[in-house]
């Protein structure tokens, strides 16, 4: 009773109680938001420094999780890989994106039957999608080799295509713009149908062809929309982890790797730590470096 | 001349969306091919199966496993043993019924569906009140509280998981298959409660302030105006952001993996599905029909709320 006359005296006016009701609603997602997300991030900055011991034990050993971890060639090879996986996912789903879209905002029979289709790769589960890839580019009786070896005699013999790194990338890199283009498809869509009908018809009424069009109506107005996807589809897939894992162990990129570090063989959890601090710091340069040069905040 | 050149064009466009309805589709129908393909007919590259094969779904489904599942001598001890009761007889068969050891496949569905269930329930009805406070309600910090629940989507799995898997484990959490439960559970909270809270505070913005006020002018607080009034007005976002938590949780694998390890009879549906792949009873139709049948609920989820998912989603991305 004593502290509801405190919190709310009857002198307190509405605006103040408003402002202490407002910080009560959005406590418990605060509180969450803070302990399970943005303390984790400093306590893996604070391992990075230590020698991590399951039994508990933690020694502080400087840099040397650093060193270990810019002296391995195999860490700079799983760096190229996530650039190579970023870099031609993201054109690649922004791109067929952009076209799906531009062919969905035309009217055809069964257009909304087509529309809600193209959505299925973005909400079936990646472990039940996973293995009908495999099975794809299975060297045995996968429909890939069945093609490309028996019919069309493209290679002298049947090979495991997502067994090799080298290759399996590339299956990933496909997988993951199968997976993840409907999301830039949407995104796009909606924005084309913003767009104002009049400005089309008064381009025609001048005589501009369709390139042309598209070239000084469309695309300014998608810009800023591409922008924030592709901007969305970098921060992601650098993090990705399910979409490469499941598919194949043989695509190291930065998180199978750090996952790989960290729990196998003799889990070296500071490594992992310190990897994950690198990943996220080579994230965050990329991405102020991109917001000031192509969205040019 | 003309005509032939848009004749020509149209049919361009007819194949264009056919070959994407073809790229979206063909994994999905190479999954249910397999799922219902003989191992005799592997081999053969036709997505129609020379004979339809049900058994991959009915031992995933356990019908039917009864008799299949029974030793030639308790086959004959049935057979030859008349003073049986028909009771006793159903309790002998019932003991071979269960073919849980090799995907248990209602047992892994239980664990996923109470998981997904609770966290998008607990991380639902958190974001509606927290969603409202920023978006109707004048307080300092508020701004910038919006934009940190923002910068929550910078950081991936990874980088929380070796922290998170240390935290839980000097708290003694992991050692027991309840403190593992509930951990993940608060885990998948955490990570579907950015999205919930940017998509509710969209739609909550776009309710007339006005009706709000009118139940102020009634002598209604603050907090009955959510429960009264904003909630039912926002049952469908709801119930779409709701979807949307469980479809992530439903198909989460990284932290799963991790801190279920030790727990075969916890394990969520894609762990079990990835442990299945890798074990020696690893065969095409039965992993594709357990894809087919992790891939449904999901998938009939998403058509229940397409309508809205859609237009939230692009709503969360889209910002002008």
């Amino acid at each position: 009773m004593e502290t509801a006359k405190r919190l709310y005296p009857a002198t307190l006016d509405r605006k103040a109680r408003e402002e202490i009701f407002g910080w009560v609603l959005i406590l418990p997602a605060l509180v969450i938001i803070l302990s399970l997300i943005l303390y984790p991030i400093f306590y893996n900055i604070y391992l990075s420094f230590f020698n991590v011991n399951l039994d508990g034990v933690n020694t502080y050993i400087g840099l040397d999780n650093y060193k270990g971890v810019v002296f391995d060639s195999f860490f700079w090879n799983s760096v190229v890989t996530t650039f190579l996986y970023v870099v031609f996912t993201t054109i690649g789903t922004t791109f067929m994106g952009l076209i799906v879209a531009l062919a969905m905002n035309k009217t055809f029979p069964l257009r909304w039957l087509v529309r809600s289709l193209i959505l299925l790769p973005y909400v079936a589960p990646v472990i039940s999608v996973v293995f009908a890839w495999q099975f794809i580019f299975d060297p045995v009786n996968g429909i890939f080799m069945d093609i490309t070896f028996n019919k069309l005699h493209l290679f002298a013999n049947r090979f495991n295509l997502i067994g090799s790194p080298k290759a399996a990338v590339w299956v990933a890199i496909l997988f993951s713009i199968w997976k993840n283009f409907p999301f830039s498809y949407l995104m796009i869509l909606s924005r084309l149908q913003a767009i104002d009908k009049n400005l089309f018809e008064a381009a025609e009424i001048d005589g501009a062809g369709t390139w042309q069009k598209f070239k000084a109506i469309t695309f300014p107005e998608l810009y800023f929309v591409m922008g924030a996807i592709v901007l969305l589809r970098i921060i992601w897939n650098f993090n990705k982890f399910e979409e490469v894992f499941l598919l194949t162990k043989n695509v190291k990129v930065l998180s199978v790797y750090t996952y790989f570090k960290a729990f196998t063989g003799t889990m070296e959890l500071g490594q992992g730590a310190a990897i994950a601090v690198i990943q996220f710091s080579l994230l965050i340069s990329f991405i102020l470096i991109y917001v000031k040069k192509v969205l040019k905040w | 001349m003309v005509k032939k050149k848009s004749l020509l064009r149209s049919a361009g466009f007819t194949v264009f969306i056919l070959f994407i309805v073809f790229f979206v589709l063909f994994p999905f129908i190479q999954m249910l091919s397999m799922s219902l393909k003989y191992q005799w007919d592997w081999g053969n590259p036709s997505l129609i199966p020379r004979k339809i094969n049900l058994e991959a779904y009915k031992e995933l489904l356990n019908i039917d496993q009864a008799e299949k599942n029974l030793p030639d001598s308790i086959k004959n001890l049935l057979k030859n043993t008349p003073d049986l009761t028909k009771a006793q007889k159903n309790k002998i068969i019932a003991r071979y019924k269960d073919t849980g050891s090799v995907f248990p496949f209602f047992e892994y569905f239980k664990n996923s569906f109470i998981l997904a269930f609770t966290a998008a329930a607990f991380s639902g009805i958190i974001a509606i009140f927290g969603a409202y406070s920023f978006s109707r309600m004048q307080y300092r910090g508020r701004s910038t509280i919006q934009r940190s629940v923002l910068f929550v989507y910078m950081f991936g799995g990874i980088i929380l998981l070796i922290p998170l898997y240390r935290i839980f484990v000097r708290l003694g959490f992991l050692s027991t298959p309840t403190g593992t439960f509930l951990t993940l559970i608060v885990i998948y909270m955490v990570q579907t409660l950015p999205v919930s809270l940017y998509m509710l505070g969209n739609y909550f913005r776009t309710i007339p302030y006005s009706i709000e006020e009118a139940a102020m002018i009634e002598g209604l607080g603050r907090f009955s105006i959510i429960v009264k009034i904003i909630v039912p007005l926002s049952l469908a976002a709801i119930m779409t952001v709701f979807i949307y938590s469980f479809m992530i949780a439903w198909n989460e694998y990284l932290f799963a993996s991790i801190f279920l390890k030790g727990f075969k009879n916890l394990y969520t549906l894609p762990m079990g599905l990835m442990a299945l792949f890798t074990s020696k009873n690893a065969i095409w139709d039965r992993i594709m029909a357990a894809s087919m049948l992790t891939a449904i609920p999901v998938i009939a989820l998403f058509m229940v709320v397409q309508k809205n998912l859609t237009s939230g989603l692009s709503e969360g991305g889209v910002k002008e």
